[in-house]
């Protein structure tokens, strides 16, 4: 009798995974970035399991790729994809499936990482930029100062700044004429004065996604931020705006990729497929604020009536010569973090 | 004897993939630079070299241990009196009072963590107090039950004794119980000081993006800046401090129960 109890426990344990054994798909994304319901609709669609899973980094993304972990779908950033399209880490879309790309926003498609989407799919994008709290700051001082606005010591205690090196010196870079993806060294060590000079002005609160409640409950009135966040924190709280600097920021895009060694790369690409079409974007894109790679969804959703209305943050810029993608750059990104620690510690 | 001896394998298994393996693995990282495709391993010791002669590196390493201290010692006068004075009631209510304590430990560590962040969030603080804060209370169970064991055990004999040979309840407590007690003292000084020089959630939650330890900055090596070799040269430094107080605690017991 306790036999057979057991084995039928064991069974037990293991019919799940029997039942759903026939068609997995194992999506890898950033954490807070999907409308869940889209997943719940491909399941049913398609009569499938979506197994998600989340990172908080390109990087860590990259490490658990590295332990030759299987994913079917992967949604890095842009650098992301350029260094695993150069290790070969990726297999191309298979554009039978995956079609009306051409539809997509010009900013987004076809870019130097991946000149006519061979191996990725745009997912959401965004670009880097200020948010202030319009109560508390003249949006006209914004718009002159740009990027200078972190070096007034008049906003010190009041300014959240982006916990993350290369975002940081990106402004620095940007706020000193610089590319952000410079490799002079003198330009690195200026841009690290920079940061240091505005350490002291402004000592800002170095955090990472908490900055989303803290400007919602407008805790400070300056913060570093990425667009799409911006677009949500607006939503939320009126008083807060958004501006692009006038001397340039980063534009980035996240992008479905399938990994060479996926385990089911057609059900994948019917993935990606479906995440293209207008109303699943629409959906994603309301739900998390990051825009929307589909020209029609952006129009719809930032036009009257929609959910992003007025929304001063939720289209990024395109077609601004002062704007710039990263490259990938692992020597650069070292170098980088190392001196970001130190201008966090107050060196 | 023999056939128990092969219990052990499953053990020794164990500890040879989980830990000596990983342990072998940080050494190499440690100790050699990424070289190029032709060579790809070059053994130095510039990772360590660049630890120490950076002014901000030791200065990690300092607060890390600076604020493992303070928490043991924090621990430990909060601890010892609660102890005591548990070990004072009856049996039953010795139990009850053990398990209230050991309440809180069945939660998981992240979600205590996360709910004193929202508490402290409303506190003005300094980064280092919060951090403290939160270490005093995620390791204090662990140095009065340690400490509790350790009075409880103690013979009741040699109190009466004591007070016989006309000594009073001060003098029973310096001379008798606080002697008796010390194995408890430091095998609770152990369990708070070597959690506490590693942690790196507890910082990471309440002490903000400018607060960094020892454990933080090895997650940053490792994960931001993807330099395996140095995040595991500062591990294996971590590891080394870690293997010396425990050898010193070690130490002490042993002196303590010699006397």
């Amino acid at each position: 009798m306790k036999k057979l109890l057991s084995v039928l426990l064991v069974l037990c344990l293991l019919a799940p995974a029997a039942v759903l054994a026939d068609d997995v798909l194992n999506v890898y994304n950033w954490g807070e970035y999907i409308d869940k319901q889209v997943l719940t609709n491909f399941q049913k669609e398609y009569g499938v399991k979506v197994n998600y899973s989340l990172f908080s980094s390109n990087e860590e993304m990259y490490t658990k790729l590295l332990s030759n972990a299987s994913y079917d779908v992967i949604i890095p950033s842009d650098y992301m994809i350029e260094r695993l399209i150069k290790e070969n880490k990726l297999q191309p879309l298979d554009k039978g499936i995956v079609t009306d790309l051409d539809s997509l926003v010009d900013g987004v498609k076809n870019l130097p990482y991946d000149p006519d989407n061979t191996y990725s799919a745009p997912y959401l994008w965004q670009s880097v930029g200020i948010l202030y709290d319009s109560t508390k700051i003249d949006p006209a001082v914004v718009e002159e100062k740009g990027w200078d606005i972190f070096l007034d010591s008049e906003y010190s205690g009041h300014a959240y700044m982006y916990d993350s090196e290369r975002d940081a010196f990106m402004v620095a870079f940007k706020a000193l004429g610089y590319s952000a993806n410079t490799e002079n060294a003198d330009e690195i060590e200026a841009a690290y004065n920079w940061l240091r000079e505005m350490d002291k002005a402004i000592h800002p609160s170095y955090v990472t996604d908490e900055v989303i409640d803290a400007m919602i409950n407008g805790e400070k009135w300056l913060a570093l931020v990425y667009s799409g966040d911006a677009a949500y924190i607006i939503s939320e709280n009126e008083d807060m705006a958004y501006c692009a600097p006038k001397q340039g920021t980063n534009v980035a895009v996240d992008a479905m990729v399938i990994p060479a060694n996926a385990s089911n790369p057609e059900l994948a690409n019917k993935f990606i497929a479906y995440i293209l079409q207008p109303e699943n974007s629409a959906m994603i894109s309301e739900e998390v604020g990051y825009a929307s790679p589909n020209a029609d969804v952006l129009a719809e959703l930032s036009g009257p009536g929609g959910a992003y209305e007025g929304n001063s943050a939720y289209v990024p810029r395109t077609g601004y010569e002062k704007d710039e993608l990263f490259h990938d750059n692992e020597t650069l990104k070292k170098q980088l973090s190392e001196l970001w620690i130190k201008v966090k510690l107050h060196e | 004897m023999k056939s128990f001896f092969r219990m052990t394998y499953p053990y020794i298994l164990w500890i040879a993939v989980f830990i000596v393996a990983p342990m072998v693995m940080i050494l190499l990282y440690a100790l050699t630079r990424t070289g190029n495709s032709t060579l790809t391993f070059q053994f130095t010791l510039e990772n360590f070299a660049r630890f120490f002669s950076d002014a901000t590196f030791m200065r990690v390493l300092l607060t890390s241990l600076r604020i493992a201290l303070l928490t043991t010692v924090f621990c430990l006068l909060i601890g010892y009196p609660a102890a005591f004075f548990i070990s004072r009631l009856s049996e039953r209510r010795q139990t009850m009072m053990v398990l209230l304590l050991t309440l809180p430990m069945w939660i998981n560590m992240l979600l205590k963590t996360y709910a004193w962040r929202g508490i402290l969030l409303n506190f003005d603080l300094a980064s280092e107090f919060k951090v403290f804060i939160g270490m005093v209370y995620d390791f204090l169970p662990y140095m009065i039950i340690q400490i509790h064991t350790s009075i409880a055990k103690m013979d009741g004999n040699l109190l009466t004794a004591a007070y016989d040979l006309g000594a009073n309840k001060w003098k029973t407590f310096l001379k008798v119980i606080l002697p008796l007690s010390v194995p408890g003292i430091i095998s609770g000084i152990t369990l708070v000081f070597l959690p506490a020089v590693s942690s790196f959630v507890i910082p990471k939650l309440l002490g903000g993006g400018d607060y960094v330890l020892i454990g933080n900055l090895i997650e940053i090596y490792f994960l931001t800046a993807g330099d395996w070799n140095f995040g595991s040269a500062i591990s294996l430094i971590m590891a080394l401090i870690i293997i010396a107080s425990m050898w010193l605690t070690r130490k002490l017991d042993r002196n303590a129960q010699e006397e």
